[in-house]
């Protein structure tokens, strides 16, 4: 809209419209938003569109850590705004690349403030004085924000003092430019008023201004509406740590606190230093770059979109080789570590209609958030809990939060607690998947309990701790980039465009799913193996392109115009 | 034994079906060929309303035509927590006539436009429009000034009456006659406050909204 | 790409239907749905618009249609139990639905309703699955049954045409008669830029499959009127719970293809995140590209 800086601040909402679990519609300027407030009181001002066809996210769902789409479910994290979650594809990771346009947002004199280009400094208003600003009833007008501004500064004695801000002996009014023949009246008092007279004032000021709203609309000339342009949701530059720059480097971390929850385990809460933590699902794990030198990976044990500060639990390994040690003894609270972005390979698929969770020791980390994930969207869910004594048990209060969904098991021997693991897999309830976490001789035994009690193969998930992917050579390939001279090996378990990023050799990327278009290269030689949806079966018999992201290689070779 | 002449997509019908799921009253449908088939104006149901409206409600002998008028029987006579449609308040009952006509207001602007829109009757579609606007501005207004004293509910603090059950579908199917709601936050909220009711359900074309506790 | 909101005196309703803009030679000589037959009042003139024109249509004895547009008479088709006529020069014939016309078919038209959205768009929900646990819970899908497991997309040219083979789907209610949910597998094709068919097999007689059909009149770029066909196999149900199943579901999609923007289908396959399980759109699109269809989409590289 011509004539008012995007790179201003605007009131856009009061501080009441957003209370908990609600979705408010709110449009600046013609850009539609959906705001919303999160658990832990966060404010999100996002674009209010879903990323994957357009639908409002103002007819989503809050569920306190995160926005649900209403079409197809998609999730998206408090904060970040990343797509945490995909239902048809529960099994896969969402591509980082998939976030949500967010607003900067303040909050002041009662108002959620926003700018879609904040540049300018927040305005401040000297002249109100009231310790707890109160907030007019909001006014919205069919009308022009030029038009309103003119009304209400002929109003109550008011005079302008901004481009749209009038001032009159007790209150302020900001107009907020919604779109073209639209703008809202936001009127702030700038005394204290007693609680006993507030009601009264509110209706007095509510039946001027509606007054006054219908005078000006009776007069108010619309003006041909203007084209707004609704922004592309082109992929967003992922979050440092994601896989977009050439080399992952290493998200810096402040040591918030470092407590112990358990004998012989200590806690840490990493908070950033600077940008937002990247978002991550249930089960993922950071790499901790260690002052030593050495990387561990820890798991995250913080619901999906608690990313305030991530909170990892670390065992003390009798028999460490530097890892456990230097953490429990050597970092300190205000510490600064290196960490990588979150990965995940161990995933809670929410498909599951009955989820057993079964930790042993230090597994409880990521079967704690898992348990926050499935408690947060109403999931049936039971976590088991083998301790060897209680003096081990870590994180309890946090397991406080599910009440009646835990068990803890003390100080049972190896006999005791297979039986005990028996019992709970004999009978798989229906749709159940069960999620395992502990020493490697409980591992063993849930699976070989599981596999008797008939569980299939797939309902049943482990993560190891000591962690080694198997490499198979025999799905290997090379990759040859004629504009680059470089030639790389792809080994199975990385994408084409892993390898590449890991090589300082950058290819756009959107969905990463194979199924939006976006990485489409030329391919100039070699069998490309098309694991695609995007290709047409001509494209795909010619060879003459591939898609990166998810396609591999039938010959031993392929040469990509890169 | 109960039954209850319908139409899926009617707003009207739905107001019944949400109190009787709400009140755990059983009923049997007799579904009615509103739209294409214009059964509601056929002579066999003209005997049974010769309003030629849905919906209708059978109670043993008792028929019963009108949407609202359906709901004060439903509630006097089927629900025990007397909250719904306290009998024992005068001033309540008032308040909640006032906003029962309110709701028939409410049908006759924005269902008028839901119709226009949507199944092509042939109306005043500005006149429509412009009468929901000049409708929920008041509801927002009065719901607004609610909320700072603590009142949840349109006619009631703590807990809905059928003045909420008879506005809630006409003013949320508005989109589907070009009304939009965003200039009404405090209609938005209340309507989330309202999907919360224990025995909720939905119609086509209203969602459901989040849990409100974990 | 202005974007309309809603104002309050409305405006005129001319003002959102004015098309100076001449459709793409594709949209414009094909043939487009105009109502069904037989709802039509017999004698008395309906006023309508296909792709923005006022178009007239009179339904003169029970079996002869006429339409014509700023007096020019135009051709008419009567098929599958509706009205179909063009704005230019369309094909010999409308493409083919051979389950229509077995004997033991009961064929009906749900409903027609009027929705705010582009016809691509309307397509699009039409093919999609990802969408039944959350739009259309408890008939066609319910959490945490979410997964779109892979299926098959082909397009072919001779007639252009797509198809969508393999879908398979948990429904805990997918028929009006079904009393229980399973995996039910559907078939899906569009044979017209603005028409869709879904095949499903039939509780009835497995071996055959049901047929719902989706036909579009593109009002203009913004607004259609949706019109579904059920030729279905039978015996149990009366056309009004047929009809009721179909209108429950389509007035499930009608709020969320409302509130999708833009109105119109981006063709850029940059300007939304498609996923594997939107192949069929996928298709859709690319395939709308192909044919230099541009009547309710945002070209790509706009």
């Amino acid at each position: 809209m011509t004539g008012y800086a995007t790179t201003a601040w605007y009131p856009i909402a009061a501080e009441t419209d957003l209370p908990f679990r609600h979705v408010y519609h709110a449009m600046l300027l013609g850009r539609e938003m959906a705001v919303w407030r999160a658990d832990d009181n966060a404010i999100n001002v996002w674009e209010n569109r879903c990323l994957h066809r357009g639908v409002r996210l103002s007819i989503g769902l809050n569920e306190g850590t995160e926005l649900k789409c209403q079409y197809h479910g998609w999730r998206y994290a408090n904060g970040t705004a990343a797509c945490t979650y995909i239902p048809a594809h529960p099994a896969n990771a969402p591509a980082r690349t998939i976030r949500n346009r967010t607003y900067r947002t303040r909050t002041a004199y009662g108002l959620v403030w926003s700018s879609l280009d904040p540049i300018e400094d927040f305005p401040s208003f000297p002249a109100i004085v009231a310790s707890e600003p109160l907030a007019l009833r909001a006014i919205p007008l069919n009308a022009s924000a030029a038009e309103t501004l003119a009304g209400v500064c002929s109003f109550d004695g008011a005079r302008q003092i901004g481009p749209l801000a009038c001032e009159s002996p007790d209150a302020l009014f900001l107009i907020q430019p919604v779109a073209t023949n639209r703008s809202i009246i936001r009127g702030v008092l700038k005394h204290d008023v007693a609680a006993a007279d507030r009601l009264a004032t509110l209706r007095r000021y509510n039946d001027l201004l509606s007054a006054l709203r219908d005078r000006i609309e009776a007069a108010a000339i619309p003006l041909p509406e203007e084209a707004v342009e609704i922004p592309r949701l082109l992929p967003a530059e992922p979050l440092p740590g994601g896989a977009t720059t050439s080399r992952p480097a290493p998200h810096r971390v402040r040591v918030a606190r470092k407590w112990s929850p358990a004998a012989d385990i200590v806690a840490f809460s990493l908070e950033s230093i600077g940008e937002p933590l990247p978002d991550f699902d249930a089960g993922a794990h950071i790499d901790v770059h260690l002052p030593n030198g050495l990387v561990r990976q820890y798991s995250l044990t913080n619901a999906p979109g608690d990313t305030g500060a991530y909170v990892i639990g670390v065992k003390r390994e009798p028999d460490s080789t530097g890892g456990s040690s230097a953490l429990h003894e050597v970092v300190r609270e205000g510490d600064l570590l290196a960490i990588s972005a979150p990965h995940n390979n161990f995933r809670l698929a929410r498909t599951a209609k009955e989820t057993l969770l079964v930790a042993g020791g230090i597994g409880i980390t990521p079967l704690l958030a898992m348990a926050r994930s499935l408690a947060a969207s109403g999931q049936a869910f039971h976590l088991h809990y083998f301790v060897r004594s209680p003096q081990h048990a870590a994180f309890r209060d946090d397991l406080a939060g599910f009440p009646g969904k835990f068990t803890v098991y003390e100080a049972l021997d190896a006999a005791a607690t297979r039986s005990r693991l028996a019992a709970l897999l004999v009978r798989r309830p229906d749709g159940g998947h069960v999620y395992v976490c502990g020493p490697a001789p409980m591992l063993e035994a849930v699976r070989e309990l599981a596999d008797k009690a008939g569980w299939p193969e797939d309902a049943v998930h482990f993560e190891y701790f000591k962690n080694a992917r198997p490499i198979d050579d025999s799905s290997a390939f090379e990759v040859a980039l004629a504009r680059s001279a470089l030639t790389l090996r792809v080994p199975a378990g990385k994408t084409i465009v892993d390898v590449l990023r890991e090589n300082g050799v950058y290819v756009s990327t959107s969905c990463e799913q194979g199924a939006c278009g976006t990485c489409m290269t030329t391919v100039l030689d070699g069998v490309p193996d098309h694991q695609d949806v995007f290709l047409s079966n001509a494209e795909k018999a010619s060879g003459a392109c591939m898609m990166p992201c998810v396609s591999r290689a039938k010959s031993a070779r392929l040469v990509l115009d890169l | 034994m109960i039954t209850l002449y319908d139409y899926e997509l009617s707003g009207n019908c739905y107001k019944l079906r949400l109190l009787m799921s709400i009140l755990g009253v059983k009923y049997e449908t007799r579904s009615i060929d509103f739209y294409p088939g214009r059964e509601h104006k056929s002579e066999w149901f003209l005997k049974i309303n010769p309003l030629g409206q849905l919906p209708v409600l059978q109670d043993d002998d008792l028929v019963l035509r009108d949407a609202q008028a359906i709901l004060v029987y439903l509630a006097a006579r089927y629900d025990h927590s007397r909250l719904w449609y306290p009998l024992d308040n005068p001033a309540t009952l008032g308040r909640i006539a006032m906003w029962l006509a309110f709701a028939d207001s409410v049908t006759a602007t924005a269902s008028a436009a839901r119709l226009h829109d949507g199944l092509f009757y042939d109306l005043d579609i500005n006149a429509a429009r412009a009468g929901a606007h000049r409708l929920f501005r008041i509801l927002d207004e009065h719901l607004w000034f609610a909320e700072r004293e603590g009142q949840n509910f349109i006619a009631t603090r703590d807990h809905p009456t059928i003045a909420d059950v008879a506005c809630f579908p006409y003013i949320m199917l508005s989109e589907e006659g070009g009304i939009q709601r965003q200039d009404y936050p405090a209609i938005r909220r209340w309507g989330d406050r309202f999907k919360r009711t224990r025995g909720f359900i939905v119609m086509s074309g209203i969602f459901p909204t989040s849990a409100a506790k974990p | 790409m202005a974007w309309f909101t809603a104002r309050f005196p409305p405006p005129p309703a001319d003002v959102a239907m004015t098309q100076l803009y001449r459709p793409d030679p594709t949209t414009l000589n094909s043939w487009h749905i105009v109502g069904a037959r037989d709802e039509l009042p017999l004698g008395a003139k309906c006023d309508s618009r296909l792709l923005g024109q006022p178009i007239a249509i009179l339904r003169r004895t029970p079996g002869t249609v006429e339409v014509s547009s700023a007096g020019r008479s135009l051709p008419v088709l009567d098929r599958f139990g509706y009205v179909w006529t063009s704005l230019g020069i369309p094909p010999a014939d409308l493409f083919a639905i051979p389950e229509y016309f077995e004997s033991d078919r009961r064929n009906v038209n749900a409903a027609t309703f009027g929705v705010h959205v582009s016809a691509p768009r309307a397509i699009e929900n039409f093919l999609d699955m990802g969408h039944f646990p959350f739009v259309h819970t408890g008939y066609l899908g319910e959490e945490p049954f979410t997964e779109v497991k892979d299926y098959d997309v082909v397009i072919s040219e001779n007639p252009a045409e797509i198809m969508a083979t393999r879908c398979r789907f948990y429904q805990p209610r997918p028929s009006p008669t079904a009393t229980e949910g399973f995996d039910v597998e559907y078939v899906y094709r569009v044979p017209h830029p603005f028409c869709s068919v879904l095949y499903k097999s039939s509780p009835t007689d497995p071996a055959r499959m049901d047929v719902i059909a989706l036909f579009l009149q593109p009002i203009d770029e913004e607004h259609v009127n949706a019109s579904m066909l059920l030729s279905v196999l039978d015996d149990i149900n009366d056309n009004g719970q047929i009809r009721r199943f179909q209108q429950t579901i389509f007035a499930q999609d009608k709020p969320i293809l409302e509130n999708q923007y833009p109105k119109r289908l981006p063709l850029d396959p940059r300007a939304e995140t498609p996923i594997r399980a939107d192949k069929s759109s996928i298709a859709y699109r690319r395939w709308l590209r192909s044919q230099g269809i541009t009547y309710g989409t945002i070209p790509a590289n706009t």
